[in-house]
């Protein structure tokens, strides 16, 4: 269900819900019955006045504006009074609202704006009481209110004691209405809110039990302690603060390619985590670079500024891109810090609140610095000199590397994982005589080899052809073989050619092949040309008779290259293509191939190295019988030092590197070789414990216009300088001897003088914990937003917040400490006429769980989620397939994340901007194109079929029941169900719930008892290995367990 | 439109019905009062099965109830299907007239040399109206009696993912809903085994872009008006299959037992979503059972798989696209979105431009054809269509996009049939004759719907979002 934008739907029709359900009662039961603007008239005003009489002089009509006290009282165009205070009867507004004829009437009936009697009769009370106008709420000077005192019935006897201002605030105005508040929660119920609300999970039945258990005064302050120190908490506040970044992991135009920028993420855990400052958290992020010696962590923080949509469509033009890079920048800017929509006044001064369009741009203009490209290519009609050579699977500079914890903490395993491996090999070897024999022999053959090629590597005699389309034809073609074997030719081959180069003899053991460009044989000219080239390079042996073997490569990696990409991601080393730098190496590069498996050459057999690609360098080809631990790792210096000690005098190093370069260069231990080729590969994605990932850098600001009617190709309207919006106290504004920055738009923000910043995160926050915003309206409150129901109270906390060190954790323990927090959520049908939006929290509100903790709870339940690490890359959740095959440049493949990273927390999911992962979408996630700052929670039967059908939650589902099974507390039935709804609800089931179940159970254990390849199949559902036991039994209690994980109370936070 | 408050509205005729409304906020009561059939009398919706949408009464006369949107997209070139122009045809190679192209936005021929680019087709007259219509469309030609080509279309956004966000959405800002969604959110359903808005996707040989799943998004509005994609992959629809090992009758009695858990939730909690929960399952089941039906042609005859041409049934072509739009058309799905991603020809025209209408003639006409047998073309108005156009000027051997002047056409759902309306200047660059805008021809598609383009809004961030934004005017001469 939506809070806000549905029922505004029916403001077509002419008012307002908000005004009719709280504004025409609030002024008849406010202590001072007094009809008060910013509450009462303001809104009736701004939706159907201000349109013609507002703020933007191009719309205004009859020159007259109702925004303004005094231009309201002034005599119109026509002669007129329209407001003369304290007298209806001769204010001209008034007789025009109670008119009957069609040409006099306000509004008018094209305007299709009618205001109901109720209002009308409202605006004459407020002219009869002195038309006294307020500056906008929401702009005003932010100071704290008094906190009310409270009678004592409603402070004391009613509900539970109060327990912080929070209640006071919402005491008074139930005691307006005579409303006694709700009595506390039950304390399982409670605990199992608290833990959604500040983790994102829900309590164990460990928890739960010992809570119960713990009757001292504090208990409940502990559990809050707790939560708000568990690292989970993190992970489930920046779900929130993620949409209002617009934090994505891909760039949303067109071929919406991968963004590196999961760092960010890091940052933005990690802040919650240690309850960093708002203040600083807000500076870092929008001008960390522009800090006296920044930080690493302050640099990532500037991945925000990055986070807007970005295109690299050919075709698209970079200044209409920068414009509208530029424009949505300032509306989610706006959106986030300010809580206020900015969006109109692109085009036009805003019909409704005092932003100009001048504002939108001054604001635009502080972001002018931020280094980026329209187009993030190097096309011929717009060429980028530092994007040469990007293609669609290139990142988006500019980027920094940074330290991954996540990726150091994978390397610092995988490395964990091939000490033990090669340790394992080596007393393997040392107990297994026929290999040490093998072993042995090697140690002859490898002194013998290395007398012979003291380098290690050796340069055979070589034959070279060029060849055809098809590697069929002979191209009649010159390759010149010099003296020193280099080989030569006279142009680059062509798409279609390849080079073929043949050993001319065999009779040799190969692990490694080596090509170098002979950079020192070629001219400038050649040099240059090689630059960015690229040589791919096939290995194969020929036989005596003519046929011809493919070899196997399990990496290679070279010296000197231009890095590679698959959709954003690095691919390494240089196994299928080697890519030559950019500028010139210091010297002739090389690399060198690693043969899986290596390969001895029967003396009538020829090794033959197909090449092809466009690098005019000459090549000189060599081979070794060695291979390192990574291609370019050889140490044959160390080798030949161990090689030629007597082996009782060998240091256990060089024992070591004996043993282990016999496994990497003859493999005669196969399984152990293929291993450590697995340990070796996972030791690379680890990326040696590093993350690149999108900064802000400041270079010459843009020149920045106001853009008549956001037209980017307008040059007619004035240049503007940096200045904070015109309609905010304390405005600071750049001169041209002092141009404001980013920075110093930063420092405004959190700055005391401006009021906005902190009533819209507490609003935000508020519905976090309370289900609807102070002002329901969170991500709107001017004019046109819902003006708050609890004003002081939003005051109050926005300056505690503002006041107090801008810390989030101490508001939010505030917030859930009160007692109007912990109070029953069960809805008061008494109250339905009163207070139908339960807008006074004479209750708590239930709130669905957000798209991220419906999966994160049904994981937990499981047992499977996955919480070892914080941060770290996105993964891939199943997904149905084909979802991306209208994604293009590159084309998309998805493939499901295997291992323990499928069952990550869903604040770590890869965000498709343009193919939002299904489940998310059904469960109104939104795309964050731009800054989300509010989530519609809507209820549709796609939530159902994903409950239902999604491997995701049928996998917990069998989970859950092969939990159940294995429980030996739980040996029955009866005591599995009850387990069931401990795991899953923190309660007990009632009886009926129970028998219900267990009837349910017997038809589905009949079923499947008979079905017994049903029970089969569907205990096979996900990557988790079955579900074990008796497999009717466990697919009944599967059965069991999806009603349980689809049913309301699951997915709800009570 | 007499002013309506719904609360009280609700609170005199129904406080069962209101006791079963969200506790969540105003919002979720109204957004309940429309799932639940609160209103009285309904105006706009015309089946016993469907629910109602936000608007009470139609503010036209209702002509189109139900609309197929044929995107051809990656632009189609108006050369070659609807604008004949012979001056450009002779200007054929020759440098292209700087008059026309001062100043103007360019994509991919930025700061190229112009030359004129002449049809490489040629065109007939078809019809009663003498409708020129390219000779690679013989069987759209065959049906011109039914169309209404606006050949003055204009656009503003020049390349695929902002172009078709604006045809869509009216703006190129997130967030905003697209066309079917409004639809929906406006007029309500027809059915609930269906989702009222669904999107199918086909590919053809060469030029494709790709197409965002933003395009039908609802935007602001919530995930319950939004478009769903039929994969043509696994399940046609998301998770509408069983898991594995759960046939149809174990799918049924799980929800049943949900439903009784979630009935004896509600005993102890009172929360109006668990009620609105309880029927969403029951929907769930039945787009369970309706899909597979839908989806299954078996009962469509050789002689109907012909006429599309389709090949292999539910082979995720346009050919069985366009047979299944009919058959969701019949089940009474408001808006029915195809996209045949071809057309996007920078280069090699002259094969992109004839395998696209290869693919996509043949069914085009079927669909018109067909659903005028049925008797339903009269309330079912179809849009055929790219992003925007292509220039009169070459790019290689092929031509770039435009957005000054393209072609679009429309049948069915009162639309003036056997006409056309606009034209652009003689070398086919700009429209200078009745332009059409996006916003207009949105203003007009909603007319058509009994919608004033004006009065359907919905407020975000505090303001009215209308898909015409603020602009938008009908063509008169388009109704019939």
């Amino acid at each position: 269900m939506t809070r806000q934008p549905l029922f505004v739907s029916f403001a077509s029709v002419g008012c307002s819900l908000i005004a009719l359900a709280t504004v025409a009662s609030a002024a008849e039961s406010t202590p001072d019955n007094k009809v008060h603007f910013n509450r009462d008239i303001r809104p009736i005003f701004s939706d159907t006045c201000f349109h013609c009489h507002g703020f933007d002089p191009k719309g205004r009509k009859a020159g007259l504006r109702l925004d303004i006290r005094e231009d309201a009282l002034k005599k119109t165009d026509n002669d007129v009074y329209p407001i003369v205070p304290g007298k209806p009867d001769e204010s001209e507004i008034i007789e025009r609202l109670f008119s009957t004829d069609p040409d006099d009437i306000m509004p008018p009936p094209k305007a299709h704006k009618e205001i109901p009697l109720a209002q009308r009769e409202l605006i004459k009370r407020w002219v009869a009481e002195g038309a006294q106008y307020e500056p906008p709420w929401a702009y005003a000077p932010l100071n704290k209110p008094a906190v009310p005192v409270i009678s004592n019935q409603y402070s004391v006897k009613s509900g539970s004691p109060i327990v912080n201002p929070i209640d006071n605030f919402i005491r008074e105005k139930l005691a307006e209405k005579k409303i006694e508040p709700s009595p506390e929660a039950p304390k399982a119920k409670l605990l199992r809110r608290l833990s959604l609300d500040l983790i994102g999970l829900p309590p164990t039945p460990e928890e739960v039990a010992a809570f119960l258990a713990d009757d001292s005064p504090d208990a409940y302050e502990k559990q809050v302690d707790r939560l708000l120190a568990s690292p989970r908490y993190g992970e489930r506040m920046a779900v929130w603060w993620l949409d209002v970044a617009r934090f994505t992991d891909t760039v949303g135009f067109h071929g919406d390619q991968n963004q590196r920028i999961f760092p960010y993420r890091d940052y933005v855990i990690n802040a919650f985590n240690s309850d960093k400052p708002f203040d600083q958290f807000t500076i870092e992020q929008l001008a960390g670079d522009l800090l006296p010696h920044p930080t690493t962590e302050q640099l990532v923080a500037t991945g925000y500024n990055r986070l807007n949509m970005m295109t690299r469509e050919g075709g698209a033009q970079p200044n209409e891109y920068l414009a509208k890079y530029g424009a949505e920048r300032v509306r989610s800017v706006a959106a986030a810090w300010f809580g206020s929509t900015f969006g109109c006044s692109e085009c036009h001064d805003h019909k409704f609140d005092p932003i100009k369009t001048r504002d939108f741009y001054e604001l635009k203009s502080f972001f002018a610095d931020v280094k980026q490209w329209g187009v993030y290519s190097d096309y011929g009609y717009t060429k980028n000199a530092e994007l040469a050579g990007f293609n669609n699977d290139y990142p988006f500079p500019p980027e920094i590397q940074v330290d991954s914890p996540y990726r150091q903490a994978e390397k610092k395993q995988a490395e964990a994982e091939i000490d033990a491996h090669l340790k394992t090999t080596r007393e393997d070897l040392a107990k297994n005589p026929r290999l040490h024999g093998q072993f042995e022999q090697w140690i002859t053959d490898s002194r013998a080899f290395l007398e012979k090629d003291n380098s290690g590597w050796t340069s055979p005699a070589l034959s070279a052809v060029i060849l055809g389309k098809g590697d069929k034809l002979e191209i009649d073609r010159d390759v010149l073989i010099d003296a020193g074997l280099a080989v030569q030719l006279e142009k680059p081959l062509t798409k279609d050619e390849s080079l073929r180069i043949a050993t001319r003899t065999g009779g040799v053991h190969i692990a490694s092949v080596r090509i170098e460009l002979a950079q020192n044989l070629a001219d400038e000219k050649e040099i240059e040309a090689s630059l960015s080239k690229s040589v791919k390079v096939t290995a194969s042996v020929k036989a005596a008779n003519g046929k011809m073997r493919r070899l196997g490569v399990y990496y290679a990696d070279a010296t000197d290259k231009f890095p590679r990409f698959t959709n954003g991601k690095e691919t390494l080393g240089v196994v299928t293509e080697w890519k030559l730098p950019h500028s010139k190496p210091a010297k002739s590069p090389s690399a060198v191939w690693l043969l899986d498996p290596p390969v001895t050459l029967a003396a009538d057999e020829k090794l033959v190295l197909t090449i092809s690609g466009d690098s005019p360098l000459p090549l000189r080809i060599s081979t070794s019988p060695f291979a390192g631990r990574t291609p370019l790792g050889l140490d044959v210096a160390a080798l030949r030092s161990a090689l030629n000690t007597n082996p009782a005098a060998l240091s256990e190093s060089q024992t070591a590197l004996l043993a282990d370069t016999w496994l990497f260069s003859t493999a005669a231990d196969r399984a152990d070789f293929d291993r450590y080729k697995e340990l070796a590969s996972d030791l690379r994605e680890s990326r040696n414990g590093k993350a690149w990932t999108m900064v802000t850098q400041a270079v010459e600001p843009l020149l920045t216009r106001v853009l008549p009617r956001g037209n980017w190709q307008s040059e007619d309207g004035p240049v503007v300088l940096p200045s904070t919006p015109s309609f905010l106290p304390g405005r600071e504004e750049s001169t041209p001897e002092h141009r404001l920055t980013r920075l110093d738009l930063a420092k405004y923000i959190v700055s005391k003088k401006n009021p906005i910043t902190a009533r819209a995160v507490m609003n935000r926050l508020w519905q976090q914990f309370f289900g609807t915003g102070i002002s329901s309206t969170v991500d709107d409150l001017g004019s046109q937003g819902d003006p708050p129901s609890h004003p002081e109270l939003l005051d109050w906390i926005a300056s505690e917040f503002r006041d107090n060190g801008w810390d989030f954790k101490h508001m939010i323990k505030l917030f859930v400490m009160s007692a109007t927090y912990r109070q029953s959520s069960a809805l008061r049908p008494e109250l339905h006429e009163i207070d139908p939006a339960n807008r006074l929290l004479a209750s708590q509100n239930p709130r669905r769980l957000e798209a991220e903790f419906v999966r994160d709870n049904a994981l937990f339940i499981a047992g499977i989620l996955n919480t070892s690490q914080i941060g770290g890359p996105s993964f891939y959740p199943y997904q149905p397939p084909g979802y991306y095959d209208a994604l293009q440049f590159p084309n998309r493949e998805y493939v499901a994340s295997t291992g323990p990273e499928q069952w990550r927390r869903g604040v770590y999911i890869h965000w498709q901007r343009t193919f939002l992962h299904p489940m998310l979408a059904n469960f109104d996630a939104p795309a964050r194109d731009e800054c989300a700052a509010l989530r519609v929670v809507s209820n549709t039967p796609q939530q159902a079929l994903t409950l239902l059908n999604d491997p995701t939650f049928v996998e917990a589902a069998r989970l859950l029941a092969g939990r159940l099974l294995k429980d030996a507390n739980a040996p029955t039935d009866d005591a599995r169900i009850d387990r069931a709804f401990q795991i899953t609800v923190a309660r007990a089931p009632k009886e009926k719930e129970r028998a219900s179940l267990e009837k349910f159970l017997a038809t589905q254990r009949d079923y499947y008892r008979e079905h017994v390849d049903d029970a089969g199949k569907l205990l096979k559902i996900g990557y988790a290995p079955p579900t074990q036991g008796d497999p009717a039994e466990a697919a009944a209690w599967t059965t069991v367990c999806r009603v349980i994980l689809n049913s309301q109370e699951v997915i709800t936070r009570y | 439109m007499k002013s309506f408050d719904p609360i009280e509205h609700a609170l005199s005729v129904n406080r069962r019905t209101f006791l079963s409304q969200s506790a969540y906020g105003l919002g979720g009561l109204a957004l309940a009062m429309l799932q639940n059939k609160v209103f009285g009398v309904p105006t706009t919706s015309h089946r016993p099965d469907g629910w109602h949408g936000a608007l009470q009464e139609a503010n036209f006369p209702i002509k189109a109830k139900r609309v197929i949107f044929l995107c051809m997209a990656g632009g189609p070139s108006q050369f070659e299907t609807f604008d004949w122009k012979p001056e450009l045809k002779k200007l054929d190679g020759q440098p292209f007239p700087e008059s026309f192209t001062k100043g103007q936005q360019l994509a991919q021929l930025q700061n190229a040399v112009l030359k004129a680019r002449g049809s490489i087709t040629n065109f007939q007259r078809h019809g009663k109206a003498g409708i020129e219509i390219s000779d690679l469309f013989p069987n759209i030609a065959a049906v011109a009696d039914e169309l209404c080509v606006v050949r003055s279309m204009q656009t503003e956004q020049i390349n695929h993912d902002t172009a078709h966000a604006f045809m869509n959405t009216g703006s190129i800002i997130k967030g905003r809903p697209s066309m079917g969604s409004w639809l929906l959110y406006g007029l309500g359903a027809e059915t609930q085994e269906l989702p009222g808005f669904i999107v199918l996707m086909s590919q053809g040989r060469t030029g494709l872009q790709p197409v965002s799943a933003r395009q039908w998004s609802s935007g602001v509005l919530p995930s319950r008006f939004q478009g769903i994609q039929f994969q043509t992959k696994g399940d046609a629809v998301h998770y509408i299959g069983n898991p594995d090992g759960v046939c149809q009758s174990t799918q049924r009695q799980v929800i049943e037992e949900i439903e009784r858990m979630n009935g004896l939730l509600d005993d102890e909690q009172h929360d109006p979503e668990i009620a609105t929960r309880i029927a969403q399952y029951e929907l769930a089941f039945k787009m369970q059972t309706s899909v597979p039906e839908l989806t299954d042609f078996k009962n469509e005859p050789k002689e109907m798989l012909d006429l599309y041409g389709v090949k292999k049934p539910g082979d995720g072509s346009f050919a069985s696209n366009c047979l299944l739009a009919r058959r969701l058309a019949e089940r009474g799905v408001r808006m029915i979105q195809l996209y045949h991603r071809a057309w996007d020809h920078h280069g090699n025209l002259e094969n992109g431009m004839k395998w696209g209408a290869e693919d996509v003639d043949q069914a085009t006409a079927a669909l018109i054809k067909d659903l005028k047998q049925r008797g339903m073309l009269d309330d079912t108005l179809i849009l055929w269509g790219g992003e925007f156009g292509r220039t009169p000027m070459g790019q290689g051997s092929g031509r770039d996009h435009h957005i000054l002047g393209f072609s679009v056409f429309m049948a069915g759902g009162g639309v003036k049939a056997g006409t056309t309306y606009g034209a652009t200047d003689e070398l086919g660059y700009r429209a200078v004759e009745n332009p059409v805008s996006v916003h207009d021809l949105h203003a007009t598609m909603l007319a058509l719907m009994g919608i004033d383009h004006k009065r359907l809004s919905t407020k975000f961030q505090g303001l009215d979002v209308r898909l015409t934004g603020i602009a938008g005017d009908i063509v008169k001469p388009l109704m019939a």
